[in-house]
């Protein structure tokens, strides 16, 4: 209940940010009736009256019986695995994409409860059959990053 | 008779070698896909999008290879439901009800060929619909100006909320969001940056793969974290694999029946394949009465909801083949992949790009069949996919989702983005917020507001052009019903309530 009606209210917050900021939204010609702050602004109106219903009225949550409550763990984990996969944005184009899938797969892996042996053995040799699959065959081009001297 | 020769001429594109491996290749990957726990058909298809796009697939390959792809997800999550009792998502939740009992009565292989002919029959009687309905409904939608556009997509929104029964509210802002996010960008009209924040990459506005793979992909790949119970036994299929004709034909009038229903749910916008199969299984257990042995591993409790999934999931491809309004997740994400190719979905498609509309529909019966051929040899190669742990799964899941959202842009922004919505998507999630309106309303968002724009264009800024016509009216009120829906259950739960107070 609490953790919604904080949700709620931090969202109405940044609704009433966003239409502050498509109040100047104004076309400098028009032929149009209708310019480019209307729907945008309607949108955030209509969120913003369900939200405040939410604050004041949160609707229970309903829980699976196999979800275990949140405890101080799992979020640890769910952090870890946030900065694993911002490392992996930032890593994918100066390293490469198979440097940078193996640097975050193994601990990836580890995450989820594999040991340390098959997860670097299955997440290397991951990274390059993706690698070759995707850029080789499929022909979606990926960066090479640091392993480029190989290519020539 | 036209239609017929239309068909013909679909089955001419569906059935070229070049269709037929792209056919075969969809519905593998789509079944491992749906089999696989944190994918499903709306990521497995967003997935491949780009991969389509890059391949340089022709767009009636495309569009054939994503349907595939949708139809094996649909099929995939059935065998984990079947073989784990484990749904692979909301609409495979009945099936679990008799197919799991059946398979730990020794009835795996039977169970899994019988939901296969289910959902073809009702993907047949759903194709059997679409054929005859759709070219009249595009005939009709011709009639459409911007302003029964606007309506027809309020309607769809609100059909949302008024469908999902008992959290109206939440998938109405949830709508809103995937509204409010398809305005982000240049304004195409006036050229106004719109919620940017000056950054280069916003300019041309969301990826729609990027939304699709963050909100689905990685929130789900955060919500494997706590699941504890990874590795669980599968029951093994042995025995025998197909179901007999005497099986067959005890459930064929339950697969007629809930094929029609599928069909009719899946039309409706916002209605879809949870529904459908929840109705469908209701339904036939009150028809069977106290005879059936519903929940004990029936046979026609497996039926039901299957056909009814395979009916909706063929008749949600009506409204966007004529309509171009997506009515669900998963068609949400097909029109997405048009808009790749240019192809605007709607009326004028059947005249058009009639190689495209009639090649889909006929790879749908195509794709249907070998996915029942299919499931005799692969079940046991299947079963061991299955096996797979999370810890080698979930990189891989990680890997593959950014490798797709890199494909189109080759940005890295993407993946920071991607990463931002996918956290916002946990976030939505746990807090019990249903996700496919947010991608539905990120669709129907750039159309509405064009729509709306044109139709006050047209009428000089004067408002009664939304409810001045017949069919704007018409859509209004039916509007009207929806919205009135949600709250008319909440009164009858509440006197139904007091009523059971009053007995005691």
């Amino acid at each position: 209940m609490l953790l919604q009606r904080i949700f709620a209210s931090v969202l109405l917050l940044a609704c009433i940010g966003l239409a502050l900021m498509a109040w100047p939204y104004q076309a400098a010609f028009s032929y149009e009736p209708v310019g480019p702050r209307a729907f945008p602004l309607l949108m955030l109106g209509l969120m913003g009256i369900a939200l405040l219903y939410m604050v004041f009225r949160p609707a229970p949550i309903k829980h699976n019986p196999d979800e275990p409550p949140m405890d101080r763990e799992t979020l640890t984990k769910i952090g870890i695995c946030v900065l694993l996969l911002l490392v992996f944005a930032g890593t994918f184009e100066p390293l490469g994409f198979i440097v940078a899938s193996t640097l975050i797969g193994i601990p990836m892996a580890r995450l989820y409860g594999g040991r340390w042996l098959p997860s670097v053995v299955i997440i290397t040799l991951m990274a390059v059959g993706l690698y070759l699959l995707f850029d080789k065959v499929m022909d979606v081009p990926l960066p090479l990053g640091v392993l480029d001297v190989l290519e020539n | 008779m036209d239609t017929l020769g239309y068909l013909g001429q679909g089955f001419g594109v569906a059935l070229s070698p070049y269709n037929l491996v792209t056919a075969l290749c969809g519905t593998l990957i789509g079944t491992v896909v749906g089999l696989l726990p944190g994918l499903g058909p709306i990521n497995g298809v967003a997935l491949l999008i780009p991969i389509a796009f890059a391949l340089g697939l022709p767009p009636e390959s495309a569009l054939i290879l994503l349907a595939a792809v949708y139809l094996g997800c649909e099929y995939g999550g059935r065998i984990s439901s079947i073989l784990l009792n484990i749904p692979g998502e909301a609409s495979t939740v009945m099936t679990t009800l008799d197919g799991y009992p059946m398979a730990r009565k020794g009835l795996a292989g039977v169970a899994l060929s019988l939901s296969a002919w289910s959902s073809f029959i009702g993907a047949f009687i759903a194709t059997c619909g679409m054929v005859l309905f759709a070219p009249l409904l595009a005939k009709w939608a011709i009639a459409f100006g911007p302003a029964e556009y606007f309506v027809l997509m309020v309607f769809a929104i609100v059909c949302l909320g008024g469908m999902a029964g008992d959290r109206p509210l939440k998938t109405f802002i949830a709508a809103l969001i995937g509204l409010f996010l398809s305005t982000v960008g240049i304004d195409a009209n006036s050229g106004v940056y719109r919620f940017t924040g000056d950054n280069i990459h916003l300019t041309d506005g969301i990826q729609f793969v990027v939304l699709v793979l963050g909100l689905f992909s990685i929130s789900e790949i955060l919500l494997l974290l706590e699941k504890t119970h990874h590795g669980q036994e599968a029951v093994k299929a042995t025995g025998r694999m197909m179901f007999n004709f005497k099986e067959a034909s005890a459930v064929f009038m339950v697969n007629i029946r809930c094929g029609v229903l599928g069909f009719i749910m899946g039309v409706l916008p916002g209605a879809g394949a949870t529904l459908a199969s929840a109705v469908a299984y209701m339904t036939e257990k009150r028809i069977a009465g106290a005879k059936g042995t519903f929940g004990q591993g029936d046979m026609r409790g497996l039926a039901a909801p299957e056909t009814a999934i395979g009916g909706a999931a063929c008749g949600a491809l009506v409204p966007m083949l004529t309509l171009g309004v997506p009515g669900s997740g998963t068609t949400a994400v097909m029109i997405g992949a048009l808009s790749l190719y240019n192809i605007t979905p709607g009326p004028l498609l059947f005249q058009q790009q009639p190689d495209i509309v009639w090649g889909l529909i006929a790879s749908l019966f195509v794709a249907n069949i070998m996915l029942v051929i299919l499931n005799i040899p692969m079940i046991r190669i299947f079963t061991r996919i299955l096996a797979v742990p999370n810890w080698a799964l979930v990189p891989v899941i990680a890997i593959i989702t950014g490798i797709g959202v890199y494909a189109v842009h080759a940005t890295t922004f993407d993946l920071f983005l991607m990463i931002g919505i996918g956290i916002f998507g946990y976030i939505l999630r746990k807090l019990d917020f249903p996700l496919s309106p947010v991608l539905l309303g990120f669709i129907l968002g750039g159309l509405m507001e064009q729509n709306l724009r044109r139709a006050l264009s047209i009428s000089n800024g004067a408002l009664e052009i939304l409810w001045s016509s017949p069919i704007t009216f018409g859509v209004w009120v039916l509007t009207a019903i929806m919205l009135l829906m949600p709250l008319l259950r909440i009164w009858r739960k509440r006197s139904a309530a007091q009523r059971a107070i009053a007995d005691v």
